[in-house]
């Protein structure tokens, strides 16, 4: 397994899908973690992990040239440090993909590669990065499988990449669900709205904000809260005061995942306008404390959901209806928040893990 | 000799718009009528015209319902199917009477049940100059009580679903009395399911279903009458022509004889066969979904949401928009359905979602309260 971050350091969705898979596939196969070296500490994992001497510091969503180059050193390291007594390498998006090919050229082993996301994901439909998409392409093309973490992902896979469809399994991810899903949720008019995630592009804050706005004519007491940070923040911020929302738009900051807890149960409903997700976790979380969500038609994880209000990411007349209707109808607050909270109960690391293992079995 | 009781339910609601919260107070149409005669031209051209075509051919008896909502539409949109009607009916079959509005008054408000079937009679009587004694509610809603109030009335015979706790006790080939002495029809969903849901369905171990087959089927079921009950729409809509459907339908009119079958309508089988026992039914049944009781209109918190809001409204609303929301089926496109029945609800649902629908219906109330019933 080759991997670039890990809870409790630089907990990104990618650090956490790993922890959460490989906990259980840990058991089962053996399985070695090859992740930079971010502490000298030692830590117990369900799996062993082997850190690589080097320290990139940095996160796969910045765009600056320094990132690009340590994603490079890093990978010239694995190639030197991985051992080839493994039946199979499995790398996880563009960031471990230059030592993923080398590695199966090498060893001659089988080649595994998750895509959680594409560059064209990451960069909400502007100006992706052609050395990342040629990286990300060389990968697919490489690999013996591709695993997809939804359908929406799988036809980017097929269409953008042009990559033969039967070589591409999807396979959701899971929810820790207990964390989200222990509180009883009461469906009393709470007048907050809740955006949670990295304020960037590709998540759509921008359409959050334009639904505030609309949304403010009809329900002037409503409150919009934006909690996350990211590179988009400061521009976001600038948008909702152009619009005079300075006392409807509150922005919350960095939020740790046991005040988001809190966050969902205290907000009426959840959106995520992404303008291309390729699943979104964060919906199946806020699902999972019974509070309703609007998401984007482009969100991945949609495809598996019939209990969530959808839109197109920039109709945002659309998704201002959706949220007055919810705040508006307690009857619809209380049905999406119930049925949604029961739909998001079957998405489990379990079978995540289950389904990884058929990958693997079936090289 | 046994009978075959063909009956077909031709309906089609005024469907609502597409009515968003920020259209409130904006004097938007409540009614999506370009898509409503879309979709009625369409289905036209698909089912009632070559269906009734082949009827008159054959001039093959049977009863037919066309709601009064649909009727008003058709001779709005495509009045070629009221005249072909006309034309079947002064040769052979019948038409059978239901609540004008294909509402759920029935099991709500009485009077309001009896007006608007009424006023479906009267709509009938007068076009087709004809007295019609065979009654079928709303999606074949019934028990007792609906028994009891259309007792009012001059009707003589009730179709209603044969349900599996019925058919358990009461062979649906036979005619049976309620309580007020009408005579009771039995739906036998087995054998009209084969053809509305299964016959094309490639999946089904009797694909493909030949007339021979279906007729020898229809001749070894014991009783006097088979009652084959569906949507008209069956035919040329649900199954496509290109299915054989129209095929099958006019290899059953001319070979039935040869099963030693004959067609018929509700109210000559009711002339000519006796009614065996009687039936009290208590509960609410109906011919949809799973359950087969009133949960496909109000099995949810939304629907019943906008069922009371509904009826609290009634009185301020003006009639000709407020009894066309009572329709069934704006409450039966907000239903949430059990799995396997939330792809029908799918099939026919316009707004894409349940979601999408209660929103909808729940906007265009609100606009009408605020409007009309001056309640802030």
């Amino acid at each position: 397994m080759l991997g670039w971050e890990l809870p409790p350091f630089f907990a990104g969705g990618l650090g956490i899908h790993t922890l959460n898979l490989f906990s259980i596939i840990g058991r089962i196969e053996n399985i070695t973690l090859y992740i930079p070296r971010f502490t000298n500490e030692a830590i117990r994992y369900a799996f062993r992990v082997k850190m690589v001497n080097y320290n990139p510091v940095g996160s796969p969503y910045e765009k600056n040239k320094e990132f690009y180059q340590k994603v490079m050193d890093y990978n010239e390291i694995l190639i030197n440090e991985v051992s080839k007594d493994h039946d199979i390498i499995h790398m996880h998006d563009w960031i471990t993909v230059p030592a993923g090919i080398k590695l199966k050229e090498k060893y001659g082993k089988k080649l595994v590669f998750t895509v959680h996301s594409t560059e064209y994901d990451r960069s909400g439909g502007f100006y992706p990065q052609e050395r990342v998409l040629k990286i990300e392409r060389e990968g697919m093309l490489a690999a013996d499988r591709i695993i997809a973490v939804s359908h929406y992902t799988k036809r980017i896979i097929t269409e953008k990449f042009s990559i033969d469809p039967n070589k591409v399994t999807v396979v959701h991810n899971g929810v820790k669900s207990s964390i989200f899903s222990s509180f009883t949720k009461n469906y009393e008019l709470k007048n907050k709205i809740l955006y949670f995630g990295r304020v960037t592009p590709q998540k759509g804050a921008k359409f959050f904000i334009e639904a505030a706005y609309k949304v403010r004519r009809y329900i002037p007491s409503a409150k919009f809260i934006v909690a996350g940070e990211g590179d988009q923040l400061n521009e976001i911020k600038s948008l909702s005061y152009s619009l005079g929302l300075e006392n409807t738009v509150n922005f919350y900051g960095f939020v740790s995942e046991a005040e988001s807890v809190k966050l969902y149960l205290d907000s009426d409903v959840f959106i995520l306008p992404a303008v291309s997700e390729p699943f979104g976790m964060t919906v199946i979380e806020s699902l999972s404390t019974g509070t309703p969500a609007i998401i984007s038609k482009t969100t991945g994880v949609g495809e598996a959901l019939n209990h969530v209000l959808k839109a197109d990411f920039w109709d945002t007349d659309k998704i201002a209806n959706y949220i007055i209707a919810v705040l508006k109808y307690r009857k619809l607050r209380e049905a999406l928040g119930i049925f949604g909270k029961f739909e998001a109960s079957k998405f489990s690391w379990e079978n995540t893990a289950l389904r990884t293992l058929e990958v693997y079995n079936s090289l | 000799m046994k009978f075959i009781v063909m009956f077909l339910e031709a309906h089609q609601p005024r469907r609502l718009n597409n009515f968003r919260y920020q259209d409130i107070g904006t004097g938007k149409d409540y009614f999506w009528d370009e898509k409503n005669r879309d979709i009625i031209q369409r289905i036209s051209k698909n089912s009632y015209l070559p269906t009734l075509t082949l009827l008159a051919d054959y001039k093959v008896p049977i009863t037919l319902s066309f709601s009064g909502i649909l009727l008003e539409q058709l001779w709005k949109y495509e009045p070629s199917v009221p005249e072909l009607l006309k034309e079947y009916l002064r040769n052979s079959g019948e038409l059978a009477i239901e609540s004008y509005y294909h509402s759920l008054s029935s099991i709500w408000n009485p009077d309001r049940f009896l007006n608007e079937i009424r006023k479906d009679m009267e709509m009938k009587q007068n076009i087709y100059n004809r007295e019609f004694k065979t009654f079928r509610n709303t999606e074949m809603i019934y028990n007792d009580n609906i028994d009891k109030i259309v007792n009012n009335l001059n009707v003589k015979n009730i179709l209603t679903e044969g349900t599996d706790s019925l058919i358990w006790k009461f062979n649906p080939n036979f005619i049976y009395k309620t309580p007020h002495g009408h005579n009771l029809f039995l739906r036998n969903y087995r054998l009209s399911d084969d053809i509305s849901f299964r016959f094309s369905t490639r999946e089904w171990n009797e694909y493909p279903l030949f007339s021979e087959k279906y007729l020898s089927w229809l001749s070894n079921s014991p009783g006097d009458v088979i009652n084959l009950f569906m949507d008209f729409e069956t035919f040329g809509e649900h199954q496509r022509k290109e299915t054989g459907i129209f095929e099958f339908l006019e290899a059953l009119i001319t070979k039935a004889k040869d099963y030693n079958l004959k067609f018929t309508t509700v109210n000559e089988a009711a002339e000519l066969l006796y009614p065996q026992r009687e039936i009290s039914i208590q509960d609410y049944i109906s011919w949809a979904d799973i359950p087969r009781d009133l949960s496909a209109w109000l099995g949810n918190e939304l629907q019943r949401d906008l069922f009371e809001m509904l009826k609290a409204l009634s009185g301020c609303i003006p009639d000709n928009i407020y009894n066309y929301l009572l329709t069934s089926d704006h409450l039966y496109y907000v239903s949430l359905g059990t799995t396997p029945d939330i792809t029908v609800h799918t099939y026919f649902n316009p707004y894409g979602s349940p979601y999408d629908a209660y929103i909808n219906f729940r906007n265009i109330l609100e606009d009408l309260r605020q409007k009309y019933c001056n309640k802030n």
